[in-house]
């Protein structure tokens, strides 16, 4: 076998080589495309690199071998090694006469090279040379170079030439020149801020090519400031029309399509200049609609141009005869079996509901088999569709089903983005308070690490504040509630910091408001979650803090505060932490169990977060003490300042305000240390009384221990200062800057199983809440009334009731979780086997599994037709578990032949001319199959049965395509399927 | 932006050509590439042909054992670049005459002088076969 591989490759060779190629190149590229593993490619790499750097150090090296030595140094490059020892031959090569060889020159460098390297400057002077060159080739590899390698500050060496370029005799040098200008304007746009000029002349270029080209930098243009080419939509009108009647030249036809990547470019051209503006949007209509009329919906291309049409129409002033006609283009698109039709119809869905919202509700069906498809691209496109449409009545749902999603993925990239819409979602269209929390929750649990921590200040600003209705007993309700599902979630393992950080914020804060859970229990949480995340200071931080709280609202109600003995040592320990921080939280919380519940009450008064507090920042309320003091003979105090002789500190302080708000480097020096110009005045006195909203806490903090040397302040006194800093910061601030305060607890025994328990229905939730993912795969019979429930949730859904019952029913399915493999599969063959029998309309799919009237439209009456359905539901779930378990191998058997063969005939639809069928069979190895594509039934089991000796056969023309890859003689057939 | 790169990696993960228009340092290209490819084996036919992966989406097409992946960035018509791939994969077979992994490995660098002449700054710049082909053709006589 080996051996045969080997020879097909000399064949190959044999036909191949010649072309200056020598036998040891020929020898490399063999042993690369070989290899079978990345381990034996790295040493053949390795190995290469050896010789390259001695051979390419000989001078003598002829140039058509040093030609062979950079190439090879691409593949060095290519497959991942550091190639930088060659550079500098690729630079060399650039500088010789033969155009082969400077422009493989240039190939290597663009390829090595960004465009900030050093070895740039050697090429400049190159570039410049061949710009003037009389070889319009030449011009256009140096072109090629240009827009490769110029930067912003080489720029002006070239630009001229460039500039002079645009008007060459040869259309080639002309669209190279247009494109170098385009990557100038996209480098540094005030460069070539005079040019523009010269793109619109070349839109009237003779050469269709150089035209095309244009429309690039145009296109870009556009972007950035569409007014000023309003002028130009007739001209672009007139080249669309031009081009979709077939006035271009022959060669740029794609599948007998005219010129179809001009046209996508112009109608993204046009959909831009047409937005919100009517009068330009009156000129498109004509022909964008003709465009659709003509379009052809076998090939790929003529629907890529279709589907930018429709992004068009969206974008443009609505004209309703064209959103008809895209409305009919999307619902062929849902309907079709391909997944790339599906896609875009999804996405041309999303562009339309901005303009005519109804329209996706005549596709829900369509919809939800894709948001269950296990394609996740296509899923994920869903997502966006219905981020899209999220509307009061539906985001419930809506949002359930991306964080069900979310739960499930691992690409933090994609959990980012969906948990923030999450987020982004529920703020915005919350239903209530509660669903608020919750869903939050289960954002923060599971990708809390990726949110924005704003996201978590917010949350506890929410819980605060209430939803701003002057309705404390709703506002406490929520309170209770979240404290409820904090205790809950509380021992789950791995939470997020910044989610522990939110509980144990609302713990501290109204844990123990509600009176249902005691003092004792919630301080043993939060000392559990201290522990648990040893590591972790803000957490700890914020626990030591809550557990403060609860023992200060332990004393002010005026019971003890008990302090439990795993709290005590935990505050023991803090108290030695190597963070200032969590050391001076817990000497806070030491101080204030020691305190008596009318300084408690002043400290830390219950629910108090939301009250805007004032500070004296001039401490006026010991005025009275140091008067008594100095009158009994105490020395007046003497400012840090002053007694340490440095210079003001709130004069230093200003100047750097000062310059900061001056934006600008002081030139001059600071003067010399003076005494301070208000001598008898603390620096910070200076501010006086004001309100602050988002004061800086270290300033205040140091405020506060300036001031404290006052000896005898009462406690009262300064912890009500201390006490002003928390609120602030419980509402704003950082977290590490409040100190709230303490309490006691542990855990016994009881509560902590109390607490497994909890955990375990929390468990159970989740993966309920998983199920729900899944159900809809479950047996088609109950497929239908719970894609109709989500639909009636997601379009119709107009009442609240309707959406919770919904949801509650989309539990039930659950107790059928077992069988959920099977039944999937049942669920994606039936539902294909239906999809190739008819094009019914959707609405007969349900019928199909439907005893009952479940079909009765969505907007009948969605509450009791939802009853119904959960009836049926919990039939059906019941007959087909029955069933499923024990008898059902053959049936599913069957089912996958099903399957393959409508993906067979699934392609049919797509490969009606030849051309096309012989496009898509390229498509893999397995392609081959496409062309029998036969819809009756006896065909179809008959082609099932063939299937395996295709496969075979397939693999074995996989093999021997691997083994003899002569494109010549030898192999005639070889990759023949690949291009008809 | 448009094109973001365009790769061809055989399905061993082995990578056969690769043309980045924005610059990458070569750790960054190597752990893309690997990733790319095996979310793209990942995937059977019946599936999309486009995959989102970190902030591009990439369109990709299996020839035989060879897969044509191009990264775009969000404003790109998916279809068309699928398409696109076809063109480049006709364009080579025109000039090759039954293009093969082969023929690209022992001719990489004019596999790359028709991509240079197909894509520009990231943009679509050349869809007519002879327009690409022409200066390359002209290049073979000259030497």
């Amino acid at each position: 076998m080996e051996q045969l591989k080997t020879i097909g490759r000399e064949l190959a060779m044999g036909s191949q080589g010649g072309f200056g190629q020598s036998k040891e190149f020929l020898d490399l590229i063999k042993s690369i495309g070989e290899t079978r593993s990345k381990n034996e490619e790295d040493r053949i790499v390795l190995r290469e690199i050896e010789t390259l750097k001695t051979r390419l150090a000989n001078p003598n090296t002829p140039k058509f071998k040093l030609k062979e030595y950079l190439i090879r140094l691409l593949y060095v490059e290519m497959l991942g090694h550091d190639a930088s020892f060659g550079y500098i031959y690729a630079v060399k090569m650039t500088h010789d006469e033969n155009l082969l060889f400077k422009r493989t020159g240039y190939l290597a460098v663009t390829l090595f090279l960004n465009e900030d390297h050093d070895l740039i400057i050697l090429i400049v002077n190159t570039i410049q040379k061949d710009l003037r060159s009389d070889n319009y080739l030449v011009v256009c590899a140096a072109l090629n170079a240009v827009c490769r390698l110029i930067n912003e500050e080489t720029i002006p060496a070239v630009l001229p030439q460039v500039v002079e370029l645009l008007g060459h005799q040869k259309e080639a040098v002309r669209k190279k020149a247009v494109m170098a200008l385009h990557r100038f304007y996209q480098r540094a746009p005030g460069s070539v801020s005079h040019l523009i000029s010269n793109f619109r002349k070349r839109l009237s270029d003779s050469d269709p090519g150089v035209m095309g080209a244009t429309l690039c930098p145009l296109f870009d243009l556009i972007t950035t400031d569409v007014n000023a080419y309003k002028d130009l939509v007739i001209s672009f009108v007139n080249i669309l029309k031009q081009v979709a009647e077939r006035r271009l030249p022959k060669s740029f036809d794609y599948r007998q399509m005219p010129a179809p990547f001009i046209q996508i470019k112009l109608l993204k051209i046009l959909g831009l200049l047409g937005n919100g503006d009517k009068k330009a949007s009156e000129h498109m209509y004509t022909i964008v609609g003709d465009i659709m009329k003509k379009f052809d919906s076998t090939s790929n291309i003529g629907n890529a141009v279709l589907y930018e049409c429709i992004c068009c129409i969206s974008s443009i002033h609505p004209n309703p005869k064209l959103l008809e006609a895209a409305a009919d283009a999307i619902s062929k698109f849902l309907k079709s079996d391909s997944h790339n039709m599906k896609y875009l119809g999804i996405d041309a869905l999303g562009r339309l509901t901005k303009i005519s919202p109804e329209i996706a509700e005549q596709h829900q069906l369509a919809v939800i088999d894709c948001l269950e498809d296990p394609d996740d691209t296509l899923k994920r496109k869903t997502f966006e569709l219905l981020y899209k449409m999220t509307k009061s009545s539906n985001v419930e749902v809506i949002v359930n089903r991306m964080i069900d999603y979310m739960i499930n993925i691992n690409d933090n990239h994609y959990k980012t983005e969906i948990a923030s819409r999450c987020i982004e979602l529920a703020e915005q269209f919350a239903p209530s308070n509660q669903w608020f929390i919750q869903t939050m929750n289960k954002v923060f649990e599971h990708a809390g690490d990726l949110v924005n921590a704003k996201v978590a200040h917010n949350l506890m600003r929410l819980i605060a504040e209430g939803f701003g209705e002057d309705d404390d007993t709703a506002d406490s309700q929520l309170r209770s509630s979240a404290v409820e599902s904090y205790l809950h979630i509380i021992g789950e393992p791995k939470l997020p910091s910044a989610f522990l950080q939110v509980i144990c914020w609302i713990l501290g804060e109204y844990g123990t408001a509600d009176g249902k859970y005691s003092a004792s229990y919630i301080s043993g949480r939060l000392c559990d979650v201290a522990e648990a995340h040893s590591t972790d200071d803000i957490v700890k931080a914020y626990a030591v803090t809550a557990l403060g709280k609860i023992y200060s609202f332990e004393i002010a109600a005026g019971r003890k505060a008990e302090v439990l003995p795993e709290c005590e040592s935990l505050i023991e320990e803090l108290l030695a932490s190597h963070s200032t921080d969590l050391q001076q939280r817990a000497y806070e919380v030491q101080a204030i169990v020691g305190l008596d519940a009318h300084a408690v009450e002043n400290i830390m008064p219950m629910d108090a977060s939301c009250e805007d507090i004032e500070i004296d920042k001039s401490l006026s309320f010991l005025d009275g003490y140091i008067q008594q003091a100095i009158e009994k003979g105490a020395q007046p105090y003497v400012s840090e300042s002053e007694r340490s002789g440095m210079s003001n500190i709130s004069n230093f302080k200003s100047q750097e305000q000062h310059e900061s708000l001056m934006h600008s480097l002081r030139f001059e020096a600071y003067e010399l240390p003076k005494s301070s110009m208000a001598p008898h005045v603390p620096p910070v006195l200076a501010s006086s009384t004001e309100l602050v909203p988002v004061p800086n806490p270290y300033n205040h903090t140091e405020v506060h221990y300036s001031a404290t040397p006052m000896p005898s302040v009462s406690n009262a006194g300064s912890s009500e200062l201390k006490l002003r800093l928390d609120g602030v910061q419980k509402k704003w601030g950082r977290p590490s800057y409040s100190s709230p305060v303490p309490s006691t607890s542990n855990n016994d025994a009881p509560k902590i199983q109390n607490g497994t328990t909890q955990r375990d229905s929390v468990g159970s939730a989740n993966s309920k809440a998983r199920d729900v993912s899944y159900d809809s795969r479950k047996p088609q019979v109950e497929i239908s009334p719970e894609k109709q429930k989500l639909a009636a949730s997601l379009f119709g859904g107009p009442s609240k009731s309707d959406r919770r019952q919904s949801s509650s029913s989309q539990k039930v399915p659950k107790n059928n979780s077992h069988s959920a493999n099977k039944s999937h599969v049942e669920k994606t063959a039936t539902s294909d086997t239906v999809a190739v029998k008819t094009s019914q309309p959707p609405q007969d799919l349900l019928d199909l599994g439907e005893p009952t009237g479940t079909s009765i439209p969505p907007s009948l009456d969605p509450f009791k037709q939802l009853e119904g359905l959960l009836d049926l539901t919990q039939d059906s779930t019941t007959l087909n578990t029955g069933g499923g378990s024990g008898t059902d191998a053959p049936d599913i058997m069957s089912l996958y032949a099903d399957m393959s063969l409508s993906g067979q005939g699934n392609e049919n639809p797509l490969s009606t001319g030849n051309d096309s069928a012989s496009l898509l069979s390229g498509f893999s190895d397995a392609a081959n199959r496409n062309g029998h594509g036969v819809n009756t039934v006896p065909q179809l089991t008959q082609q099932l049965s063939k299937g395996q000796n295709h496969k075979d056969s397939l693999e074995k023309d996989a093999l021997v395509r691997q083994m003899g890859v002569t494109p010549s003689g030898q192999n005639p057939n070889l990759f023949k399927d690949l291009l008809g | 932006m448009g094109i973001r790169f365009v790769l061809m990696v055989n399905k061993q993960g082995q990578t056969r050509l690769a043309q980045y228009y924005e610059y990458l340092t070569l750790e960054e290209r190597r752990a893309l590439e690997g990733e790319i490819v095996r979310k793209c084996l990942a995937r059977n036919e019946q599936q999309c042909s486009f995959v989102e992966h970190r902030n591009y989406k990439i369109v990709y097409r299996r020839y035989a054992s060879l897969f044509f992946l191009v990264g775009v960035d969000n404003e790109e018509n998916e279809l068309a670049i699928l398409e696109f791939i076809h063109l480049l994969v006709e364009t080579m077979d025109r000039h090759f005459g039954n293009v093969c992994e082969l023929d690209i490995m022992f001719h990489l660098e004019k596999a790359h002088f028709m991509l240079e002449e197909m894509v520009m700054n990231g943009c679509i710049v050349e869809t007519s076969k002879s327009n690409i082909l022409s200066p390359i053709q002209l290049m073979e006589k000259a030497s």
